[in-house]
């Protein structure tokens, strides 16, 4: 079991995973498997209104 | 053994109709319910539901409310009643399907299994889908539902997990237990969200763990519409109040992914399980709300948790806590409670090992690589507002639409029930809980009935109106009175068999 000292979780610098991927050359890629083929979903996330979440206002509910 | 209990969800949905604006929502909600085309009984019976009694033996004087939803309403418009605003209808297969503050609102049949509960939530959707293109068709305005937790803008509507729990269990245990499991549970249930929509710890990042837990300010108390709790003391028991309660969870996010669901509630189950038994960790929280969303927005996915004794924990660690509990203590117990512990066991490993690995479970894990994906191919940066259209479109209920929907139907996200399962699921009520006796009340004799709720009906009869029990909550007495009334054909006969005659409930 991991515990972590007061000093490792509270000084040191937190490791910030970069959140994209530096541009590529292009290249071939080794596929990840863990994912779905992207293609069908990058054409219906293409198709996605980008001011949609803007729009979207709530009441609060429980 | 794992004792055998009531398990319910309910889920608010989030809605946009197309020219309409956040004024609009209550009507529209309202609509979108009463588009509903199946056979459905109302009103609702509200007699006996008591929202401000607390689980620690007191009535608060009234319910917080935010301050903010006063900006929605119509200046000069005339209220409905509540019952008019909500137009709660109940349905053939035991469900209650009604408008929630301006969400449509569906709360699954009692459930017994993690299988009925996911096929009863899937259902769900498939339900207020149907009612939004109803609406549509009325209109000739697409209306848009989505199941997830935020408008990403500081407003909050939920997915409450219900569980019949013992009465004789402490409120002091219940908080021991629960909060620290709530506080990481997160880390394998959370929805993911690409915002942050309050203070506190890395408050910067642009993607957390849940959608819901920059909406919970306190520890514990009975309020759900604002300041909210980690651990909700609402004393609603729909049951027996001598004998049980209902512990109502209101931090958890609503799941598109069936495992995520069925993961969410069965852990839930066997912690109240140990609770039950005296059970308790070690372990306290130091902090639980701001540990809470320490957790969610975390970028190292490594999750240390602060502990009362100045420790950190990682929050797989902890919830192992709860895990080897329940293993010594249920393991073998029956193939459901076997499932649940091995596949506990297993996504905590994963978390450890590669957080990522599990976005065939994890909505959280699933939408983030998604997203990632997209920016990667587009070459754009996380705080393009592109992100959160994407985000809200992962929880579109339109399988047409919806990013999780098709995750799920291309087989990315593990599925828990099969398409008859599902269609079973709209149409009829699990078979053994009294949800069955309530779904066929309304399949035979909606017309009749006066005012429904869980646990009652009031149905008008030879010019009288008589309250009638919803009968026994589950298992082989369910199964032995759902015989006995399959034989009779009429109103006055099923009368006479469930009561004897008689005229209370």
């Amino acid at each position: 079991m991991r515990e972590f000292s007061a000093e490792e979780r509270l000084q040191r610098p937190v490791p910030r995973e970069p959140w994209t991927k530096p541009a590529d050359d292009g290249g071939p890629k080794t596929p990840d498997v863990r994912r779905p083929d992207p293609s069908d979903l990058l054409r219906r996330m293409r198709r996605v209104d980008p001011d949609q979440a803007r729009r979207y206002r709530q009441r609060s509910g429980e | 053994m794992t004792p055998a209990r009531l398990v319910g969800l309910e889920t608010e949905y989030g809605i946009y109709v197309e020219g309409r604006d956040p004024h609009d929502w209550l009507d529209e909600a309202r609509a979108v319910v009463l588009a509903y085309a199946g056979a459905a009984a109302g009103p609702w019976d509200y007699e006996r539901e008591d929202p401000r009694r607390d689980l620690r033996g007191f009535r608060v004087r009234q319910l917080a409310s935010d301050p903010r939803d006063a900006q929605y309403d119509r200046p000069g418009q005339m209220p409905l009643s509540q019952e008019e605003q909500r137009s709660d209808r109940v349905l053939a297969n035991g469900a209650r399907l009604y408008n929630d503050h301006g969400h449509p609102e569906y709360a699954t049949p009692e459930c017994l299994s993690l299988r009925d509960l996911v096929a009863h939530d899937v259902a769900g959707e498939r339900i207020v889908l149907a009612c939004a293109r109803a609406r549509a068709a009325q209109t000739g305005r697409p209306v848009h539902l989505f199941k997830n937790n935020t408008d990403y803008h500081g407003a909050s509507y939920g997915c409450h997990e219900s569980y019949l729990v013992d009465r004789s269990v402490p409120f002091d245990r219940l908080y021991a237990t629960l909060t620290p499991f709530f506080v990481t549970r997160t880390i394998y249930a959370g929805a993911g969200k690409s915002a942050v929509e309050s203070p506190g710890p890395w408050d910067d990042v642009p993607y957390q763990l849940s959608q819901r837990a920059d909406f919970f300010t306190e520890e514990a108390s009975v309020d759900t519409l604002h300041r909210r709790p980690i651990l909700n003391t609402r004393d609603e028991p729909h049951a027996d109040p001598g004998r049980y309660l209902r512990l109502h969870v209101i931090c958890g996010d609503a799941n598109v992914s069936e495992f995520a669901t069925a993961l969410k509630v069965g852990t839930t189950r066997l912690v109240v399980a140990l609770c039950e038994r005296g059970w308790q960790p070690a372990i306290r929280v130091r902090r639980p709300v701001e540990a809470m969303r320490a957790v969610s927005r975390d970028p190292t996915l490594r999750w240390p948790v602060e502990l009362d004794d100045g420790r950190f924990l990682a929050a797989v660690d902890l919830q192992r806590i709860y895990l080897e509990a329940a293993q010594r203590t249920f393991a073998g117990a029956d193939a459901e409670t076997d499932w649940v512990l091995r596949e506990w066991a297993a996504i905590l490993d994963d978390l450890e090992r590669d957080p990522l690995a599990t976005a065939d479970r994890c909505d959280w894990a699933a939408k983030r690589l998604l997203l990632e994906s997209y920016l990667e191919a587009e070459r754009l940066s996380w705080q393009d507002p592109i992100v959160r259209s994407l985000d809200l479109e992962y929880h579109a209920v339109d399988p047409e639409r919806g990013l999780g929907a098709a995750l799920r139907q291309e087989g990315h996200l593990r599925a828990i029930v099969e398409e008859t399962d599902i269609q079973r699921a709209m149409a009829t009520a699990p078979t053994d809980t009294r949800a069955w006796l309530r779904g066929e009340w309304v399949r035979r004799f909606a017309p009749a009935i006066e005012r429904i709720g869980w646990e009652r009906l009031c149905v008008r009869s030879n010019g009288a109106c008589r309250w009638v029990s919803l009968g026994p909550l589950m298992g082989g007495e369910v199964a032995r009175l759902a015989a006995a009334l399959r034989e009779v054909d009429s109103l006055d006969a099923w009368l006479a068999r469930m009561e004897g005659g008689s005229t209370d409930a």
